[in-house]
């Protein structure tokens, strides 16, 4: 899966989870430019990412993020770890 | 093009019209899809007949078809490729409507522009193998739908997804309630993951805000995280029909958000305290028992606030323990282990907690569905929220059950049917001796049932049949199967028929004088509960596994009995449906009205209100809802402050008659009126049973109001009609009683006045005990 793919996933994880089919995100979005995304939805929402790509983060790999951007190298890095586990 | 029928397509107004419908032709429904494109959700038919689609358009180009009449619409063509078949069409000079296939979940659509095939509508389909792509897609390691649906009543079912994605459709044009609905209808018929609970509680709490739909007002406070048990306690309440607005306190500051909300000003109905265990378990050797003893100070200094201060009723949920930790399993439960621990305090808590307080067990709660799945360590370090998804979810339905017991208190029917749900097998078919109970495995699992059934009974739950049987073989099973554990005796109704479920339930609500939202019903059949939910919404429908032995299990997993006491009166209650149905018969027997009610030989009994009286007033206050004039939902401190006045009146009137001792039937509470010119009694409360009305114990209570007041030198006497839904039944009755109106206003009710300086009694057949 390439960086837009897993952009294009994670919009519609954010979409879902914050009940708004019009949002929109870009790699510079942070928590401040969503409606609603406080502490505790920040945590829905990785869990709920978490579930989408079928990978787990670590806590504080899930509290440093600063925008979509180091969401996106996250969930990027985790699959490769899952795909290099897989072909081992 | 190699093309094959795939379905015909009926457009139908409503959702009724396609239960009617297959109904009639003895169709089966599958499965559900909502097309957004169409605003229309589309039922397809399963089995054998070949598939017929209903189409439900609420809005769009489809509501207007045959001029909103509905109808045959079109017939649908499977291709293996929609593309190609969309060349080969266009070649033909014969376009599709859409420039590209729509997405209706298993299968993608076009249609035939009309005007080319000479107004039949003609649809072309695509089945496609992969799951809709159009959201995240579900992951291997997913929490399971909540009570998996294993009910066989999948008919017509939305995927989550689905769900959610129609009431954003539905809010984006404003239909509002219709979202809120759709979310009520899933979450009853537990349809929703864990997950979507929580995330429908967040929609109906901005629904209930924005409409500003009158609401429980709940504070969640605790030593831990609220927030996601106080969004799932909302959308707990709307699945059994209540608005809820639940409000969360900073975390762990109990003490301090409990003095801030009393001195706010802000009305709270109810406080839930929800403790953990840090500082409990975290204890240096030794120092057990006094940690237990600040903890249980801790939460009494809180009750006090609560119901002192704030006025609000209490559900405090106990301590639990998540592991036994490093002292291991056996001796965790001993001494100062943290097992041993968490129960002691949970016994502390519960001796002092305050009389019409409810307590959540967390211990069984969380046993139940079992810790490992219960909790979660990693939510708990990341946000002090120790539940999982599921746990919340869990939790929050617990204390809705002990808030719903506390307010509009225990269901009072369980409606059962008989064949394959009392017993093993037809009675029609196998005869009285050859139903299943005991012996075999499942007959083991029915008499199991039919055990907790009667236990229920003995506590004051009425239970009634309703079956589709001859009456005789509904009844021989009873009379002559001595492996049944129930007894014709034990019913408090029973209907045997024909005729559909929800007559009969209604016949039996108007019969015992039960409103529809105290009755559950329990049924093995899919068809007969589906039936139920759609004719009758306000009955609790259980989701009746299809395994006998998991019955007793998934009735009690409803909480529709949860009590916080049982009275004597309740352990009497099928013996006092019982007699007033044989009164009721000597009713008929009477030539003239007056000459009944002469021969009940009804004595009332009048008492002042007094300290063992006072929990049971207080739990009428908050049950009694068709004969309530006013409906103040007092709490015991304010009913002790009200009556500690020396002017005011509090009476009970208890009443017996030839056939049965009512018990205590009518509640009247007055205060004096300050400022009035003449010493005048104001009637704060008067509510009576339903099982006494229209034989004058009106007329004996106003008549011993009257005798009171005039004894402490009133000479006036105000009464209050304050209309509710539930009340209507007592909108007229001072103005029968005699008494003037004084003022009317449509929402805030009628004032009535009654002069009383001169005795004038109304007639009445009930005694007054000397």
């Amino acid at each position: 899966m390439n960086r837009d793919d897993v952009q294009d996933k994670l919009l519609a994880v954010f979409r879902d989870v914050f009940e708004d089919d019009e949002l929109q995100i870009s790699p510079q979005t942070t928590a401040d430019d969503v409606e609603g995304w406080d502490s505790l939805m920040h945590v829905s929402l990785m869990i709920n990412v978490e579930r989408a790509f079928g990978v787990k983060f670590s806590s504080t790999q899930v509290a440093s993020l600063k925008n979509v951007n180091e969401l996106i190298d996250l969930v990027v890095s985790r699959l490769a770890i899952k795909g290099a586990e897989g072909r081992a | 093009m190699n093309g094959t029928l795939h379905h015909v397509s009926i457009i139908v107004p409503d959702e009724d019209r396609v239960h009617e419908l297959a109904g009639l032709f003895g169709l089966e429904l599958g499965r559900r899809q909502y097309v957004e494109e169409y605003e229309a959700d589309c039922i397809f038919t399963t089995g054998s007949c070949g598939v017929i689609e209903f189409i439900i358009a609420t809005g769009g180009k489809l509501a207007k078809f045959n001029k909103g009449m509905g109808g045959l619409h079109h017939i649908a063509i499977a291709v293996p490729d929609l593309d190609q078949a969309r060349r080969e069409l266009s070649e033909k000079g014969i376009p599709l409507l859409e420039t590209k296939p729509v997405d209706a979940g298993p299968i993608q659509i076009n249609f035939v522009a009309p005007a080319y095939t000479r107004g039949v509508i003609v649809e072309y389909v695509q089945p496609v193998e992969a799951p809709s792509t159009r959201a995240a897609s579900a992951p291997p390691d997913a929490e399971p739908t909540r009570a998996a649906a294993t009910d066989g009543s999948d008919a017509g079912r939305l995927s989550e997804q689905d769900i959610f994605r129609k009431a954003r459709s539905l809010r984006k044009v404003g239909s509002m309630q219709a979202a809120a609905d759709l979310l009520r209808d899933a979450l009853r018929r537990h349809w929703l993951s864990a997950e979507g609970i929580e995330k429908a509680g967040r929609h109906i709490a901005g629904y209930l805000d924005d409409s500003g739909t009158p609401s429980l007002e709940v504070l969640v406070l605790g030593q831990c995280t609220t927030n996601w048990v106080s969004t799932c306690l909302t959308a707990a309440a709307w699945g059994g029909a209540a608005a809820l607005r639940a409000s969360d306190g900073q975390y762990d500051n109990v003490i301090q958000e409990l003095m801030a909300a009393a001195s706010s000003g802000r009305r709270y109905d109810l406080v839930v305290l929800l403790p953990w265990h840090q500082r409990l378990l975290g204890a240096a050797p030794g120092l057990g028992q006094v940690r237990i003893d600040e903890e249980v100070a801790f939460w009494q200094q809180a009750w006090q606030i609560v119901t002192a201060q704030m006025s609000a009723r209490l559900v405090q949920v106990g301590y639990d323990w998540v592991s036994p930790g490093p002292l291991g399993h056996h001796l965790a439960g001993k001494a100062e282990g943290p097992v041993q621990l968490v129960r002691q305090v949970n016994d502390r808590l519960r001796a002092a907690l305050p009389p019409s307080a409810y307590f959540v067990d967390l211990e069984q709660a969380s046993g139940i569905m079992g810790r490992e799945r219960f909790y979660d360590a990693r939510r708990y370090h990341w946000t002090k929220q120790p539940f999982s998804e599921a746990g919340a979810a869990c939790l929050a339905d617990h204390i809705w059950s002990g808030i719903r017991s506390t307010t509009t208190g225990p269901k009072k029917v369980l409606v059962l049917d008989l064949d394959n749900t009392l017993w093993g097998g037809v009675v029609g078919e196998t005869g009285p001796l050859g139903v299943e109970v005991g012996d075999t495995a499942a007959g083991e699992a029915f008499r199991a049932f039919q055990l907790h059934v009667k236990e229920l009974a003995s506590r004051g739950c009425l239970l009634a049949v309703s079956s589709k049987n001859n009456p005789e073989d509904a009844r021989e099973p009873f009379e002559k199967n001595p492996a049944l554990a129930l007894a014709l005796g034990d019913f408090a109704a029973f209907e045997a028929s024909w005729e559909p479920k929800s007559v009969a339930i209604q016949r039996m609500a108007k019969t015992l004088q039960l409103g529809l939202d105290s009755f559950v019903f329990f049924d093995d059949n899919p068809a007969e509960r589906e039936h139920v939910r759609q004719m009758l919404p306000d009955v609790a429908v259980v989701e009746v596994p299809e395994e006998p032995a998991h019955y007793v299990r998934a009735l009690e997993a409803g909480q529709w009995f949860e009590a916080v006491s049982i009275t004597e009166e309740d352990r009497a209650r099928t013996e006092q449906y019982r007699a007033e149905a044989q009164r009721r018969d000597a009713q008929n027997s009477f030539a003239s009205m007056e000459d009944y009610l002469a021969s009940l030989d009804m004595v009332g009994d009048v008492r002042d209100v007094d300290d063992a009286d006072l929990a049971r007033v207080v739990q009428l206050l908050g049950k009694t809802n068709q004969f309530n004039l006013t409906t103040r939902r007092h709490g015991l401190d304010t009913v002790r402050d009200m009556l500690a006045q020396p002017r005011s009146i509090g009476l009970t009137v208890r009443i017996t008659d030839r056939f049965a001792d009512y018990g205590l039937v009518a509640v009247l509470l007055g205060v004096e009126e300050v400022g009035a010119s003449v010493p005048t009694l104001h009637v704060d409360t008067w509510l009576m049973s339903c099982r006494v009305i229209a034989r004058t114990v009106e007329e004996f209570c106003l008549n011993s109001l009257v005798a009171a007041a005039a004894a402490k030198g009133y000479r006036r006497v105000i009464g209050h009609y304050v209309p509710t839904r539930k009340n209507a039944l007592v909108a007229d009755l001072y103005d029968r009683l005699g008494f003037q109106r004084v003022a009317s206003d449509a929402d805030a009710g009628t004032t009535y006045a009654m002069d009383i300086s001169e005795p004038a009694p109304s007639k009445t057949f009930v005694a007054r005990r000397a």
